[in-house]
């Protein structure tokens, strides 16, 4: 055991770092699409084209910055508006033009919908940012890099990976658990999630509720996309591979508990940077063994909410 | 006055309830009896507005409410208490009960009012109220659902067969609790469905029977 660490120490040390970044990625996203379930009760494939078209504009505005000799610190405004940008544009059009018309409607209806619109805003992304990598990693380069003591050794890693990522993951699940527990609008969506006729027959008018939901989880997953932008070439296929990664998440996890999506997304990010760094050809199929393990054992996912008692 | 004349509701395309005419007066105590499947949950949802009305219209005091979108009902002072109670498991009772005058947005003193005038009526829902949902038993739950609908019901609560299930000692005290809210509370009309019509003679004036999606003589 202790020859292996001798050994391999710092490998380990490098994956439970970029494990810990990855999962905080992982996480924005899962947890809106988590969101969006709840309250829409329908599975948006599209979810991960949101987060491409977050870290794209995010790019695309850092780059637009820089061009006008903005200072560097001027990048991390520039990751913000992509993310409210793209929720406050596409969330209420993708609602409005599209999901409202099959709210109810068959699974497979929906999942075939969601999946076309995923196929056009993949094109849609081509035909504007073209297939050639974009790169824009001033927020990166901005913080430098940290080293972390590691056992004997010292690994080198950038600050925005190790404080920033992390940090607005952290954020995000404890202002969300605030806001759900504690404000009127939070404790109007676990209504509407929890059964939306009982909730409109209190008030509530869900229509509105859900074009809320969706556009806020349309924010999340593009904030997901800007925060992701600097630490990555962009190339297309990026939504793809996201979305996959948070329904593995959304499925591990079980649906309702946003602290169990946080430490499922840590999970699942561990365990697939581990394989990145000792068994790289296991890096795909990582996540999903997680997810056939725990499903094998509790069928309603790690957290899954327990059903009310009926008598 | 809550009135439905000649309604017709189709769920997935199959007409369900076919020229529904009831009329709930203000302060009266209504029945709908009619066997599981008649078509006593659908009506009340139609007065709720939670199905579409393909026929017939839906009325208020006179006003037409047919299409009157479903959140804005319980805006008019109509509470309803659904049949699987249908509590937000993760809320406490008392939220449950709150949630419907903060969505109305009520004033704070009149919110407190209702709810204290709420306990008085069904003490053991003070006793309840810090309890999480999800943990109530069967009857327990009735008793909030009841409750909860009463918080927005000023003109009328709609309680589907709350008798449904409950062991005769709970389903005793329920019924007791319906006679003080009518005494409380003389303005708010009830209505009420159930199967069993012996159960409800004592505590309705007037009584409608639903058979297979169509009035019936009583």
């Amino acid at each position: 055991m202790a020859d292996w660490f001798a050994e391999n120490g710092l490998l380990l040390g490098l994956a439970l770092l970029d494990g810990l970044a990855y999962a905080a990625l992982v996480f924005m996203v899962a947890v809106g699409l988590n969101l969006v379930f709840g309250v829409l009760r329908i599975v948006n494939v599209a979810h991960g084209s949101l987060f491409a078209i977050g870290a794209y504009t995010a790019a695309s505005i850092g780059i637009f910055f820089a061009s006008r000799g903005l200072p560097p610190w001027m990048s991390y405004v520039a990751l913000v508006l992509a993310a409210v940008a793209v929720g406050a544009v596409l969330g209420p059009l993708i609602e409005k033009l599209l999901l409202r018309r099959i709210y109810g409607h068959e699974d497979v209806l929906q999942l075939l919908v969601t999946f076309a619109l995923f196929m056009i805003l993949e094109d849609v992304q081509k035909l504007i940012w073209g297939v050639q990598p974009i790169s824009q990693d001033t927020p990166l380069r901005f913080l430098g890099t940290v080293d972390v003591p590691f056992g004997e050794d010292v690994i080198p890693f950038t600050a925005y990976q190790l404080f920033v990522l992390p940090g607005v993951a952290v954020a995000t699940l404890l202002a969300l658990a605030w806001f759900l527990r504690r404000t009127l609008t939070g404790r109007v969506i676990v209504a509407v999630t929890t059964d939306k006729e009982a909730a409109t027959a209190m008030g509530i008018d869900a229509a509105r509720i859900m074009l809320l939901t969706f556009t806020f989880g349309a924010g999340l997953a593009a904030l997901g996309g800007a925060l992701a932008s600097p630490t990555t070439a962009l190339v297309p296929g990026v939504g793809a591979q996201t979305i996959v990664l948070s329904f593995a998440v959304v499925a591990t996890a079980g649906l309702g508990q946003i602290e169990g999506a946080a430490l499922t997304s840590l999970l699942i990010g561990l365990g697939r940077s581990i394989a990145v760094y000792f068994a790289p050809e296991f890096e795909v199929v990582v996540p999903y063994l997680i997810m056939v393990a725990v499903l094998l054992v509790r069928p309603q996912g790690l957290f899954g909410v327990i059903e009310t008692r009926r008598v | 006055m809550l009135e439905l004349s000649g309604v017709s509701v189709d769920i997935a395309g199959i007409r369900v309830l076919r020229g529904v005419s009831l009329a709930v007066p203000p302060g009266g105590r209504v029945a709908l009896i009619g066997r599981n499947g008649a078509g006593k949950t659908t009506t009340l949802r139609a007065l709720m507005g939670l199905l579409p009305v393909r026929e017939g219209r839906v009325a208020l005091d006179g006003q037409d409410a047919t299409t009157t979108p479903a959140h804005h009902r319980a805006r008019l002072g109509i509470g309803y208490a659904p049949e699987e109670r249908r509590l937000f498991g993760s809320f406490s009772v008392r939220e449950n009960m709150l949630l419907p005058a903060e969505v109305l947005r009520l004033p704070r003193p009149e919110t407190a009012r209702r709810l204290e005038a709420v306990f008085t009526l069904l003490p053991e829902l003070r006793e309840l109220a810090p309890r999480r949902a999800a943990g109530l038993s069967g009857g327990q739950g009735k008793m909030v659902a009841l409750g909860r609908a009463l918080m927005v019901g000023t003109r009328a609560v709609l309680l589907d067969e709350p008798f449904q299930g409950l062991a005769p000692a709970l389903a005793m005290r329920y019924a007791e609790a319906l006679a003080r809210l009518h005494q409380a509370l003389p303005e708010v009309a009830i209505l009420i469905t159930e199967s069993n019509p012996e159960l409800l003679r004592s505590l309705v004036e007037a009584t409608y029977v639903i058979e297979r999606g169509e009035m019936a003589p009583a």
